[in-house]
C-alpha cells in the first residue's frame, strides 16, 4: 500500500513536472512569437508544377496570374536559352535537350500543363520583343506587355490565344506623356469596377497609365506623387542614393495593382518603394522597403491576400529574395519568408507573385531562376520570426 | 565518386538483401532498370539565410554516410546572387557564397563547412571534384577555369533590356588572380591542410613525374595506399603514393605509355580518338577495375590498376557541346560523360553516369556497360538538371547529383 502510494505520488510529481515543462514550452513559444503578431503562414510545395512535356525548357519567367478556375498562367522568355541549355534547338543540335516552350503556359491545380501558345506576330498584332507581365480580366481575356527595346504596346487575347486587341505599337521611344502608346510595359492590372486596365509603364516610361479595357483608349496617367511624369527630370536623377527622395519614378514602374477598396499599389522598383494612390491618381502615401538596396531594387511586385478586406499585402523583393508580408492598413511589415538559391522555397530572382482563391501563393523567377513555385496557405498564425527563411513544412 | 570501400562493406552486410529486392522489383519498370525519384526535401535549407551555393564541381559520400560537396563559391555567382559581397552591397539579406566545402548528414543538415585560401597551399581557381579517403581525409583537385573558345556562342540571358544585372565591384566575373590550377590538395576532415601534390602555375607536360595540369578527380586504392589522379590537362592517369604524393606510374588513353597528340574536337562519325580529350572522372570498383570518364569524347574507358586497358563504351554518341560566356566567365558544356559512380550493392551491378550536356543521368550495367535506364531531364525544377557534372552513391543506395554552371544544386534521388 505504502509502495503504491509512493508510486502514485511519483506519478503525480511526474505529471506536475510535465505540466510545468509544457507550460514553460508554451511561454517560450509565446515569447518567440513577435508580441502576438499574426500573419498568413505558408509552406513550400515542391510537387508543383510537374516538369514540362516535350523536352521543353522554361526561360526567364516574368509574368504570372491565377484565373477564376484557379489555373495558374505564366509568361516566360523562351528565347533566352543559351547554347548549353537549348542544345537540341541548335543548328545542328549539339545534344538531346532542351527545346523552347511556347511563352504562355497554363497549369491546373495539380501542376499539369494545359494550354500553351504565343510567341509570334499575327494579323493585327505584333508579339513583343521581350515578354513581360501577364494579367487575366474578369471576362476571361489575357493581357500581356513587353519590355523589348522597341516594345510600346500591350496585347489582349482570349485564353485560347485568339487575338482581341493591341493598344500602342512597336517601334516607339520614351514618352511618358504619350496618349497612344507605352514604352516597355512591365505589368497590367484589370480593375473590374471601372472596367479599366492599369498599366505599369514601365521600363522606358515613368508613369502609371489607365486605359479603357474595351476600347483601349487612354483615360489618364500620372507619375510619382501623382504629378505629371517628366522624362527629362527622371533621367537626370542619377545613380541611386538611399538618402534622396526622388520626385520622379526611378523605375522600372514594375506593378500597378488595385485593391478592392480602390487603392493603387505601384512598384517603383529601383527606388525601393511602393507608392499608393487612389484610382484617379491622387497620391496617398509611400512606403520604402529595404531602402539600402541597389542594383535592380527591392520592390518588384505585389499581391493581395484573398480575404474580402485584403488584410495583407504581399510584396516580392527580388533583390533580397523575400516575400514580405505587410498589414495593408498600417503598411507595417509583419514577417518575410524565403531565401536565395535554387532549391524549393528559394529564389534566384523573385519577379512576380500571385494568389489563388484558397490563398495559396505562387511565385515566378527571372534571370537564372526560371521557375514557377507554389506556397500552400496554412491560415493565420503567430509570427515566430521576422525572417522565416524557407517555409519548410513541419515534419520535413 | 565511389563510397569508400570500408563503408560499402559495412552497408552491404546489412543491406544487400534489401537492395537486391529493390533492384529486382525496379527492373520490372517500363525502362527495365533501376528507377529513381528525387527527394525534394534534401538538403535542408542553410540555417544562414544569406548563404547560396555556387557552381557545384564535386560531391562524394564518406564512411559515415555524410555527403560532401565542393563548389566554386563567389567567383561563380552573378552580381545578382551575391548582393552582399558587392562594394557597395546591393542587398542586405541576400546573398553571399556559402563556404567552399560543405558536409551534410543523411537528413541534409549541414554539419561542417570550411575551405578557401590558407597557409601552405593555393586554393583552386576552380575546384574539380572531391573525395574522402578511408582515413577520412578530404582530397580536392584544382581543375582550373574553362578557357574561352575562339567563337563563343551566346544566349540572350545576359542582355535583356532594363534587366541587365548590375556589374559593380567584384560582381563582374573573370578569373581570380594567381597561377593556374595544377595541383591536388589533401585536408583532414575538419579542413586542416595536409598535402599538396603538384604546383600551381607549374606545368611540365604529360610525362612529368612532379607536376600536374588541371587535375579533375582522384580515386583511392586503400590497400596499396595509392591515389589515382585524372590529370585532365595532361590527358593521362597518374598514380601517386597517398602519404607523400610521390609519383608511381602513369598511362594515357587505351593504356598507352607514350603521350599522343591532342585530338581534334569530337565528331560522332570519326574513329575513336587515340588520346583523352578531357579526363574528368576516375573511380575504382570493388573488383579493382578503374573507370575513367573522357567527357567530351562521350566515353568511359576501363583499366586494371596497373594501367592495362580493358574496354570502353560510348555513352551518347551524338552529344556535342556548347561554350557560352556568361557573367562569371566561360561555361563549357561538352559531352555526355562528366562523372560516374557505382551502385552500392555487393557486385556494384550498375554505373551511374552524369551527362551534363544532355541534362540526365544514365544507368549502365557495369559488367556489359550496356545502358539500362536514365533519370532526370533539363530544367530547374526538383529532379531536373542543368549541368549535372558530379555524382555519388551513399551506403543506402541513394544517388546524389551536383550541378555545375548555373545549376548550383546537389539533389538526392532515392530508389523507387
Amino acid at each position: 500500500m505504502k509502495r503504491n502510494l509512493l508510486i502514485g505520488g511519483s506519478f503525480v510529481a511526474l505529471l506536475v513536472t510535465l505540466a510545468v515543462a509544457q507550460s514553460a514550452v508554451q511561454r517560450v513559444a509565446a515569447a518567440q512569437a513577435q508580441n502576438g503578431v499574426m500573419a498568413p503562414r505558408f509552406e513550400v510545395d515542391p510537387t508543383f508544377p510537374k516538369p514540362l512535356p516535350n523536352g521543353w525548357y522554361q526561360g526567364q519567367t516574368i509574368g504570372l496570374w491565377v484565373d477564376a478556375q484557379d489555373h495558374v498562367w505564366i509568361v516566360h522568355r523562351p528565347d533566352v536559352l543559351d547554347a548549353a541549355e537549348g542544345a537540341s534547338s541548335q543548328t545542328p543540335p549539339t545534344g538531346e535537350c532542351c527545346s523552347v516552350a511556347p511563352p504562355i503556359l497554363e497549369f491546373d491545380q495539380t501542376g499539369n500543363l494545359l494550354r500553351h501558345w504565343g510567341g509570334s506576330d499575327g494579323p493585327g498584332y505584333q508579339w513583343p520583343d521581350s515578354n513581360h507581365g501577364l494579367n487575366i480580366d474578369s471576362r476571361g481575356n489575357i493581357w500581356i506587355g513587353g519590355n523589348g527595346a522597341m516594345d510600346g504596346h500591350v496585347l489582349k487575347f482570349t485564353l485560347d490565344g485568339k487575338f482581341v486587341m493591341q493598344v500602342g505599337k512597336k517601334g516607339v521611344t520614351r514618352d511618358s506623356l504619350a496618349q497612344d502608346h507605352f514604352f516597355q510595359v512591365a505589368k497590367t492590372f484589370f480593375h473590374g469596377p471601372s472596367n479599366e486596365v492599369f498599366v505599369a509603364d514601365g521600363y522606358g516610361n515613368r508613369r502609371v497609365a489607365v486605359i479603357d479595357a474595351e476600347s483601349g483608349q487612354m483615360k489618364r496617367f500620372w507619375g510619382a506623387y501623382g504629378k505629371p511624369p517628366d522624362d527629362k527630370a527622371a533621367l537626370a536623377q542619377g545613380p541611386y542614393d538611399p538618402t534622396v527622395t526622388y520626385q520622379q519614378f526611378r523605375g522600372p514602374v514594375h506593378c500597378a495593382d488595385v485593391s478592392n477598396d480602390g487603392l493603387v499599389y505601384v512598384c517603383d522598383r529601383t527606388s525601393n518603394r511602393l507608392q499608393i494612390f487612389k484610382t484617379d491618381g491622387t497620391f496617398v502615401k509611400e512606403v520604402y522597403i529595404a531602402r539600402d538596396s541597389r542594383a535592380d531594387g527591392a520592390v518588384w511586385d505585389t499581391a493581395f491576400s484573398r480575404d474580402p478586406q485584403q488584410k495583407y499585402l504581399y510584396v516580392a523583393d527580388g533583390r533580397n529574395q523575400k516575400v514580405r508580408i505587410f498589414d495593408r492598413q498600417s503598411m507595417e511589415e509583419l514577417t518575410n519568408f524565403g531565401k536565395g538559391g535554387h532549391y524549393p522555397g528559394e529564389w534566384y530572382s523573385l519577379h512576380n507573385i500571385a494568389t489563388d482563391s484558397k490563398g495559396n501563393l505562387y511565385t515566378v523567377e527571372t534571370y537564372q531562376g526560371r521557375r514557377l513555385q507554389r506556397f500552400l496557405y496554412k491560415g493565420i498564425a503567430p509570427v515566430r520570426a521576422k525572417q522565416q527563411g524557407v517555409p519548410w513544412p513541419s515534419g520535413k | 565518386m565511389p563510397v569508400p570501400r570500408r563503408v560499402v562493406y559495412c552497408w552491404v552486410l546489412v543491406l544487400s538483401g534489401v537492395i537486391a529486392v529493390q533492384y529486382d522489383a525496379a527492373t520490372q519498370g517500363p525502362k527495365g532498370g533501376p528507377r529513381y525519384q528525387v527527394d525534394p526535401w534534401w538538403p535542408r535549407p542553410f540555417t544562414n539565410q544569406s548563404w547560396v551555393l555556387g557552381s557545384v564541381t564535386g560531391v562524394t559520400v564518406d564512411a559515415q554516410n555524410h555527403i560532401w560537396v565542393v563548389h566554386r563559391g563567389g567567383d561563380s555567382l552573378e552580381a545578382n546572387e551575391k548582393g552582399m559581397m558587392l562594394t557597395p552591397p546591393s542587398a542586405t539579406l541576400c546573398c553571399q557564397a556559402a563556404p567552399s566545402v560543405l558536409e551534410f548528414d543523411q537528413k541534409g543538415v549541414l554539419v561542417s563547412n570550411w575551405g578557401g585560401p590558407g597557409q601552405g597551399y593555393a586554393w583552386p581557381q576552380s575546384p574539380g571534384s572531391l573525395a574522402v579517403d578511408a582515413k577520412g581525409n578530404v582530397w580536392i583537385t584544382a581543375a582550373g577555369l574553362e578557357t574561352p573558345p575562339a567563337t563563343p556562342a551566346r544566349g540572350r540571358g545576359d542582355a535583356v533590356v532594363g534587366e541587365a544585372p548590375a556589374a559593380t565591384g567584384r560582381g563582374r566575373g573573370g578569373p581570380p588572380p594567381g597561377p593556374g590550377d595544377a595541383h591536388v590538395l589533401k585536408f583532414s576532415r575538419d579542413g586542416k591542410f595536409l598535402l599538396q601534390i603538384g604546383t600551381p602555375g607549374k606545368i611540365d607536360g604529360p610525362d612529368s613525374q612532379t607536376t600536374l595540369n588541371r587535375p579533375s578527380a582522384v580515386a583511392f586504392d586503400t590497400a596499396a595506399n595509392e591515389v589515382f589522379i585524372a590529370d585532365t590537362g595532361n590527358r593521362r592517369i597518374v598514380v601517386v603514393d597517398a602519404d607523400k604524393g610521390m609519383y608511381k606510374r602513369h598511362w594515357f588513353a587505351y593504356g598507352e605509355k607514350a603521350a599522343g597528340a591532342a585530338p581534334p574536337a569530337y565528331a560522332p562519325n570519326d574513329p575513336p580518338a587515340k588520346s583523352f580529350r578531357d579526363v574528368t572522372c576516375i573511380d575504382i570498383a570493388r573488383d579493382g577495375q578503374v573507370y575513367v570518364c573522357d567527357r567530351s569524347s562521350n566515353r568511359i574507358q576501363v583499366f586494371r590498376k596497373d594501367g592495362t586497358f580493358v574496354k570502353e563504351t560510348v555513352v551518347s554518341k551524338n552529344t556535342l557541346g556548347a561554350t557560352v560566356t556568361g557573367q562569371f566567365g566561360v561555361v563549357s558544356s561538352h559531352g555526355s560523360a562528366w562523372d560516374l559512380a557505382f551502385s552500392n550493392d555487393a557486385e556494384q551491378r550498375y554505373v551511374f553516369v552524369a551527362n551534363g550536356h544532355d541534362k540526365k543521368v544514365h544507368i549502365l550495367q557495369r559488367d556489359t556497360l550496356a545502358p539500362v535506364a536514365t533519370f532526370g531531364s533539363g530544367g530547374r525544377y526538383p529532379g531536373q538538371f542543368l549541368a549535372v557534372g558530379s555524382i555519388a552513391v551513399d551506403g543506402q543506395g541513394n544517388v546524389y547529383a551536383g550541378e555545375h554552371h548555373h545549376g548550383k544544386r546537389v539533389q538526392k534521388f532515392v530508389s523507387k
